[in-house]
Parts: structure tokens; C-alpha cells; sequence
């Protein structure tokens, strides 16, 4: 199969280019990622991340034939010829296809993705009920591999001010925590020009996100609790 | 919040990027809604020209009378179908109503075919 | 109050886009009652306590929505801060100036009314 990479070496300082690449496809490989480890045997200086190789370590994400995916999850089946592969939009690239992750980790920081409970321990667990769990659905299951913040415009002309749908969505995922006390404080935090109302709802996060979730929904979610509590 | 090391390369090359249906519904809505702002102050001074005189009211009325000016009418009547109808689109969004992905994706093809049929009628309707 | 507020230039875009649709609606849905217009019919109508009000209305809508709208174009595509500011100025200035040429007419009709 046919491929074009986005190479680029920092210890050249050369531009990025593209690099053409042929290599046959053997019994049992049914993704991209299957095809990228076999390019590696032919040029070991390609670079890109990959761990799980099944979807859950977020690590093998990048811009698939012009949409972000991540490889692992991409069947080959499909594939328009030459696949072309680079490195995730708008983010800073360190090497290939490997981007710099730093300011978006500094935006999921920002939401505080942890539990904030002020009331005394209990002597047990927490306990939600089946309903309240319910309402975490779609929203725990993110793995922060950043293929929707990469696909989003408003992410891109504004990286360092706008928290992005990934960041949004886990604000969600702990503002809908019925075990969580720091509502208001969260929804404080987003009534902002630039964290929560660049959104324009174009919905590329939900069209990209290899999870299937809908962070676009997410923040429809935050924008409604923003004026309910305001009426 | 912590910045890149300075000078690494970004990919952001629009052209390279396929963008999804309501990507495209967006920047029209956008588009549109720069046009619209270029027009407003003319419509401002049109309504002043058409209650100013009985001249400048019959000039506004036939203000169709180029082919220029017609063209810009077709293009600002797209341009105002299109912002309403993706604005309602939003609007209801907003609650809950088409914000599941299928259904987005539907909304959005219904009002970028729809917009140019709707103003292609007000521009007949305008001229007749 | 703040330039930059996050949630209420949303509200103000939402509420004046629902005002809007209400005027074009309501304004279609009349369109067939309309006598054809002439010169003192239209005079008559924007001077008058329905038609300068709601003219007035409309364009007010139009002017908040377009702000708001604007507003966030440069806050996307123009990041150096004085030429933001410049921009952001000039859309303000053009807004300002339909608002005023428009209840200027609408005044010179109704007190001529």
C-alpha cells in the first residue's frame, strides 16, 4: 500500500516534507497501526507514539487522509491510496508524527479532574445510585488522545485560552458527579470568553472522537447549567 | 500556561484538511453573517434615502435596476437565508433539539441545499 | 462591565437572533396584508406608533447580534492586540453610526407625522 508521511527532524532543522512510502500489507493486518510497525522495519528513523495498540492509551493519534483517528482504530479496509498521515493539527511537532501534548495536559489541569467533596469522609465509599452513575456515561470514557482539540478551529486560533472540547467534556464528567461539591466553582471557572464560549458548535469533536463520545453535547450540557443558574 | 519550546513546525494547512458537513454549514454562517454586516449600514441609508423624498423612495423601490445590484441582492439574500436558517439550527441545538450527531449532520445538509433555493425565490420575488 | 464577558454576549446573541426571527416571521406573515406601498403609506408607517418602534427594535437587534457575532470573528482570526483593538473599534464605530442614522430618520418622520 501507498503512503505519504509528514517527516520532519528537528535535528536537521529542515522544513517538514513529505515522504512517500510502499509497503505490502501482510496476513492479519487489519489497521493502520499494523501497517505503520511493519513501515518501521523498512525505516526506523519514522517516529510516532503507539502503546495499547487497542484504542485505550489514547498514544497513537494523528490526522488520517486529512481527519484526525487514532491508527490503531483505523481498519486499512477503506483506506483511500496514498493514506496520508500527519502529524495532529495545530499542535506543536516535536518529531514525525509526534506533537508536543504539553498545553493541551495544561488545559485538562485547568478543569481540576479530580473529585472536589467538602463533606466528611464517610466511613465507606461515596454511594451514587444507578441513575447518577448513569449520567457519566460518555463522559468517563475519554482517553485524552486529543484527535477533537486537534480537529477543532476554535482550538486553533486560540490554543492557549480556549480549553478545547477534550478539556470540556472532562469538566463535564466531573460538574454531572452527583459525589462532586465544587459545581459552582467549575461553572465559575468556565463563564469565559475564551475557556467555555468559543465553541460555536461546529461539532468536528464529535465527528473525530475514536471513542464515539460527543463533547460538543458535553459543553451544550455546561452551557445550559451556566443559565440555569443564572435565571 | 506553559509554551512550546520556540520554532517547532505546526501542520495547521487548511487545504489538507477534510472537514465535516457542519464545519462547512459554520463558515458559511460566518461568511454570511460578514456579508450581512457590510450590508447593514447601506440598508441604514437606504431606509433613510426611501422615508427622506418621494424620489429617493422610488429610487430604493427600484433599486434591482443593474445587473451588478442584482447580483449583490442574490448574494445578500443567500446570505440572509442561509445565516436564519443555520441561526434556528443553532438555536435549537442549543436545547438538546438535532444536537446528536446524525441529525447535526442532516440539519446542516438541509440548510446549505436549502438557503440558495429560498433566496433564488426572495430574489425572484424581489424583482417581480 | 467586562469587553470580554463569556456568558452574557451569549445570551445577548441567542436572545437577539430569537427577537429577529419573531420580527422576519411576524414580517413575512404580513407581507401579504401590506397595501402596496407608496411614499406617505411608508412615511406614514415608519413615523407611526407601530412602525418606528419596531423599526427601531429591528435595528437594535440587529446591531446587538452583530457585535456579538463580530466580536468573536476577531477574537478567532486576529490575535495582535492593537490591530484587535483597532478592528473591534472600527465594527464598533460602524454599529454605532446605523444605530444613530437610524433613529435620526425615524425621529425626522415622526415629528414630522
Amino acid at each position: 500500500m501507498k503512503l505519504s508521511i509528514y517527516r520532519y527532524d528537528p535535528e536537521t532543522g529542515d522544513p517538514p516534507r513529505m515522504q512517500a512510502y510502499d509497503v505490502q500489507p501482510e496476513a492479519g493486518d487489519k489497521k493502520l497501526l499494523d501497517l505503520l510497525m511493519r513501515l518501521r522495519v523498512q525505516d526506523d528513523s519514522l517516529s510516532f507514539r503507539r502503546s495499547c495498540r487497542e484504542g485505550v492509551c489514547g498514544s497513537d493519534a494523528m490526522n488520517i487522509n486529512g481527519r484526525n483517528g487514532l491508527a490503531c482504530l483505523t481498519a486499512l479496509d477503506g483506506l483511500k491510496e496514498p493514506i496520508v498521515l500527519r502529524p495532529l493539527p495545530g499542535f506543536p511537532v516535536i518529531r514525525d508524527l509526534i506533537v508536543d501534548m504539553t498545553q493541551f495536559f495544561a488545559h485538562y489541569h485547568s478543569i481540576q479532574p479530580w473529585l472536589i467533596n467538602d463533606q466528611p469522609l464517610p466511613e465507606r465509599e461515596r454511594l451514587q445510585s444507578p441513575t447518577e452513575r448513569e449520567r457519566l456515561d460518555g463522559l468517563y470514557e475519554c482517553i485524552l488522545c486529543a484527535c477533537c482539540s486537534a480537529f477543532c478551529p476554535s482550538y486553533w486560533w486560540n490554543p492557549d485560552k480556549f480549553i478545547g472540547p477534550s478539556g470540556l467534556l472532562q469538566a463535564y464528567r466531573f460538574i454531572a458527579d452527583s459525589r462532586d461539591t465544587a459545581t459552582a466553582e467549575r461553572l465559575d471557572f468556565l463563564d469565559d470568553v475564551y475557556r467555555l464560549y468559543r465553541c460555536r458548535t461546529i461539532m468536528n469533536c464529535t465527528e473525530v472522537c475514536p471513542k464515539g463520545l460527543s463533547p460538543s453535547h458535553a459543553i451544550e450540557r455546561i452551557r445550559l447549567a451556566l443559565l440555569r443558574r443564572s435565571s | 500556561m506553559d509554551r512550546p519550546p520556540p520554532r517547532l513546525p505546526v501542520f495547521l494547512n487548511l487545504a489538507a484538511i477534510r472537514f465535516p458537513i457542519g464545519a462547512i454549514a459554520s463558515i458559511a454562517h460566518r461568511v454570511a453573517g460578514v456579508l450581512l454586516f457590510i450590508a447593514l449600514p447601506i440598508v441604514a441609508l437606504l431606509l433613510d434615502a426611501s422615508l427622506r423624498s418621494e424620489a429617493g423612495f422610488a429610487a430604493v423601490r427600484d433599486l434591482l435596476s443593474s445587473p451588478f445590484r442584482v447580483v449583490t441582492a442574490a448574494l445578500l439574500s443567500w446570505a440572509l437565508v442561509h445565516h436564519v436558517l443555520a441561526g434556528v439550527r443553532h438555536l435549537l441545538m442549543d436545547v438538546g433539539v438535532g444536537s446528536e450527531l446524525a441529525r447535526a449532520r442532516t440539519s446542516a445538509r438541509l440548510v446549505l441545499v436549502a438557503a440558495p433555493a429560498l433566496a433564488l425565490l426572495l430574489l425572484v420575488w424581489g424583482l417581480t | 462591565m467586562r469587553l470580554f464577558d463569556g456568558q452574557r454576549a451569549w445570551v445577548v446573541q441567542r436572545i437577539s437572533a430569537l427577537l429577529l426571527l419573531v420580527l422576519i416571521v411576524f414580517g413575512v406573515l404580513a407581507l401579504p396584508f401590506a397595501s402596496p406601498l407608496d411614499f406617505s403609506g411608508w412615511r406614514a408607517f415608519a413615523g407611526g406608533v407601530l412602525g418606528g418602534p419596531l423599526i427601531a427594535l429591528l435595528f437594535g437587534a440587529l446591531c446587538a447580534h452583530a457585535w456579538v457575532g463580530m466580536r468573536d470573528i476577531v477574537l478567532d482570526y486576529i490575535q495582535p492586540r492593537g490591530l484587535r483593538l483597532a478592528v473591534l473599534s472600527l465594527i464598533a464605530v460602524v454599529l454605532l453610526g446605523v444605530l444613530v442614522r437610524v433613529l435620526l430618520s425615524l425621529a425626522t418622520v415622526g415629528l414630522a407625522a
